[in-house]
């Protein structure tokens, strides 16, 4: 095991425990700024009093008290959570399909979740529970079908094929999606701004059916990581080393749909965050995927609560979706990759 | 200008007519293959009809058929030759010359790029002609009428995605990849400026986002078929050197063809249509796949079918429009969803399927 250690700690020699530190370091700052700017009235200052007052009972600035804890607070709380998890989503994804540009919006199992969300709610359904279990089972269904075109011949091998395919399948539900909206008037009312995806205006209790299934995921991704990181290594040595591929596979497409689907329900489809999470990640700490994972804990929030403060700022009295935001980063970034001599595998 | 295939003798006459338009001794002499005739004659036939039952169609009144023809030559009842002349007909032509230019443009950028999925739409040109024409519609400081900002868009989209990837004549789907990166940055750009404006103003540019031909301004249709009969001929022209061009730049080279020119000139058509296109009825990028298949499937083999392609579209937008206002009336379903829902499966079928031919 020792050797094994060794041979998957290759890469960049950096301390993964300093890098750690200094990225949730980053996002503690992150955090802070998006608690003080806001698109409204309320400026640094005023928040920044109200933060400091916040303990007292009595506060004199009663508006900036308002919007820092009820608006601003329960954003950044969702933002942390989708980040990490559309960011521990992606780089399990690019793991287990071995293609660096698995990504769960653009391969479509956001918009599968999404697509499963605008289902219930035609048939009816509206508790919010319901929509978290929905969404993930939508997602697992977008997940299937990309483990099953994966495994198509020919395709596997070839990243980008997988990816055209995915897009197509996402362009395919969201076309789906639009139909219904257009269909169902009581529909489209109840999941308009869901649907464009954004953290503005959720609630913090949009986030409490989110935590059984996260919890389930956190769990089963600790234990997954070392079998990933044999799987890395080819089939035949992770099973030569005791693990059951088809298995870890099977729970690695589980995890993601419960990460997927509970970020999706409590945020709205957000493409392109899996996509630049481990892409960072692998950067900064090299391609062993359970250090990719620890850094896509800080990374993820990181990414999603920075988009969220620029889309307040960017054009002030009103907001911008975050998906446009997160689509105005990653793409660049999928181009980039796409250019490159040689597409990296994983 | 000389045939690859020169000698009356050697086109095999059972297949082909030998027509010399300009007299016997003429160096002029076109080659046509008789089953892309009959095909062609077919899908004129199709659109014609699907045109009379689009013209007859509708929520207003129902019509008898002689009722609609002779208010289409206005003759009868005021209100019907209202109905028929001023609010059908220029949907049915809108969507004729939409669906002709989408897939002329498909038709032809699949050729250069040797690749049944390069469509426009995939490649992001329809997304950056959108974002360019909503710019211009949401008044954003710039004022170029829409026509002119979609072509624009289209030919900033194809820049750079092209000039990211390097050349186009290379086979494998990087730079289908890096036009849905293009794609999803000028979409994204789109969004941030609907966002932005007041609810009337993001309403009257809604139909560019998701394509439809309820708006279709009258400019945008006059500059788009004035645009769709000089490329229609444009193609005609090329369909020679791009039947040889499929093959290989080193074939094609040899048999005489300027293969970059070549390739130059129908990428141009396949820029310039979909821009014009896009200003009337939004990103229908789907037919662009759609029509060429349909016309592939049923012309003959080893031949570039640019007008049977040209009329299938047409063919599939008018009857997209057409399904769209039936299947759920009085709910109009815009035809940029129907044709998706149509053309996705289709790509995906083309894609995933190993024995499926990935070049055209």
């Amino acid at each position: 095991m020792r050797v094994l250690t060794h041979c998957l700690s290759f890469g960049k020699p950096r301390s993964l425990i300093g890098l750690w530190l200094g990225l949730t370091g980053l996002l503690t700052a992150i955090a802070l700024l998006s608690l003080l700017y806001g698109a409204g009235d309320v400026g640094p200052a005023r928040a920044w009093q109200a933060l400091q007052n916040l303990g007292t009972a009595a506060s004199y600035d009663s508006e900036a008290r308002f919007v820092t804890a009820e608006l601003r607070a329960p954003r950044l709380w969702i933002g942390l959570v989708v980040g990490a998890a559309l960011g521990i989503a992606g780089a399990l994804l690019q793991a287990v399909t071995r293609n660096p540009l698995a990504e769960p919006g653009l391969l479509g199992v956001s918009a599968g979740a999404a697509f499963a969300v605008t289902l219930a709610i035609l048939w009816g359904a509206d508790a919010a529970t319901l929509r978290v279990s929905v969404a993930q089972l939508g997602a697992l269904g977008g997940c299937l079908c990309v483990l099953a075109a994966a495994r198509l011949q020919g395709i596997g091998n070839d990243p980008v094929r997988l990816i055209l395919a995915g897009a197509i399948l996402s362009g395919l539900l969201h076309s789906l999606s639009s139909l219904i909206l257009l269909y169902d008037q009581y529909t489209a009312d109840e999941i308009r701004f869901w649907v464009v995806g954004s953290l503005a205006g959720r609630q913090l209790d949009d986030l409490v059916p989110l935590f059984p299934s996260l919890a389930v995921a956190a769990l089963l991704t600790v234990i997954l990581a070392r079998p990933l990181a044999a799987l890395a290594l080819g089939e035949h040595v992770a099973i030569g080393l005791g693990h059951h591929p088809r298995i870890v596979r099977l729970l690695v497409i589980v995890v993601v749909a419960l990460l997927v689907g509970g970020a999706t329900a409590a945020a709205g489809p957000i493409a392109f965050v899996g996509l630049v999470v481990p892409f960072a990640a692998r950067a900064l700490a090299g391609p062993d995927i359970r250090r990719t994972l620890w850094l896509c804990l800080p990374l993820g929030p990181i990414v999603v609560v920075s988009a969220d403060i620029v889309s307040r700022l960017v054009v002030p009295p009103s907001e911008l979706p975050l998906g446009v935001l997160t689509a105005l980063i990653g793409a660049p970034v999928l181009i980039g990759v796409v250019r490159g001599r040689r597409l990296p595998t994983l | 200008m000389t045939s690859p295939i020169d000698a009356p003798s050697s086109v095999r006459q059972d297949k082909y007519y030998l027509a010399l338009p300009l007299g016997q001794r003429s160096p002029l002499r076109v080659i046509v293959d008789k089953r892309n005739l009959l095909v062609n004659l077919l899908l004129l036939g199709l659109l014609i009809l699907l045109a009379g039952i689009s013209l007859n169609t509708g929520s207003a009144a129902s019509l008898s058929l002689p009722a609609t023809l002779r208010a289409l030559f206005g003759e009868g009842d005021p209100l019907d030759i209202f109905v028929i002349r001023d609010l059908r007909l220029p949907r049915v032509v809108a969507g004729i010359a939409t669906g002709g230019a989408f897939a002329l443009a498909g038709c032809l950028m699949q050729t250069v790029a040797r690749n049944r999925l390069a469509t426009p739409g995939i490649v992001g040109l329809d997304n950056g002609a959108t974002a360019f024409a909503v710019a211009s519609v949401v008044g954003t400081g710039i004022s170029l009428a829409p026509p002119a900002m979609a072509l624009t868009g289209a030919a900033v989209a194809a820049a750079l995605t092209f000039g990211l990837t390097g050349r186009i004549g290379v086979r494998g789907y990087r730079f289908l990849v890096a036009g849905i990166g293009v794609g999803a940055v000028f979409g994204a750009i789109t969004q941030l400026m609907l966002t932005r404006v007041s609810i009337d103003a993001a309403n009257a540019a809604y139909p560019w986002t998701v394509g439809s031909l309820n708006a279709r301004p009258d400019h945008a249709v006059l500059s788009l078929s004035l645009a769709l009969l000089p490329a229609l001929l444009a193609g005609i022209w090329l369909t020679r050197s791009l039947t040889v061009l499929r093959l290989s730049d080193a074939v094609a080279i040899g048999l005489g063809i300027a293969a970059g020119r070549c390739r130059m000139a129908a990428l141009s058509v396949a820029v310039i249509l979909p821009g014009l296109a896009v200003a009337v009825a939004g990103p229908v990028g789907m037919v662009a796949l759609i029509g060429p298949e349909f016309a592939r499937q049923l012309s003959a083999r080893n031949t570039v079918p640019v007008l049977g392609a040209t009329l299938a579209g047409a063919v599939v937008m008018v009857a997209a429009d057409l399904l769209g206002r039936v299947l759920l009336a009085p709910i109009e379903i815009p035809v940029g969803i129907v044709t998706a829902l149509i053309g996705s499966p289709l790509l995906l079928w083309i894609l995933l399927n190993p024995n499926a031919r990935t070049t055209p």
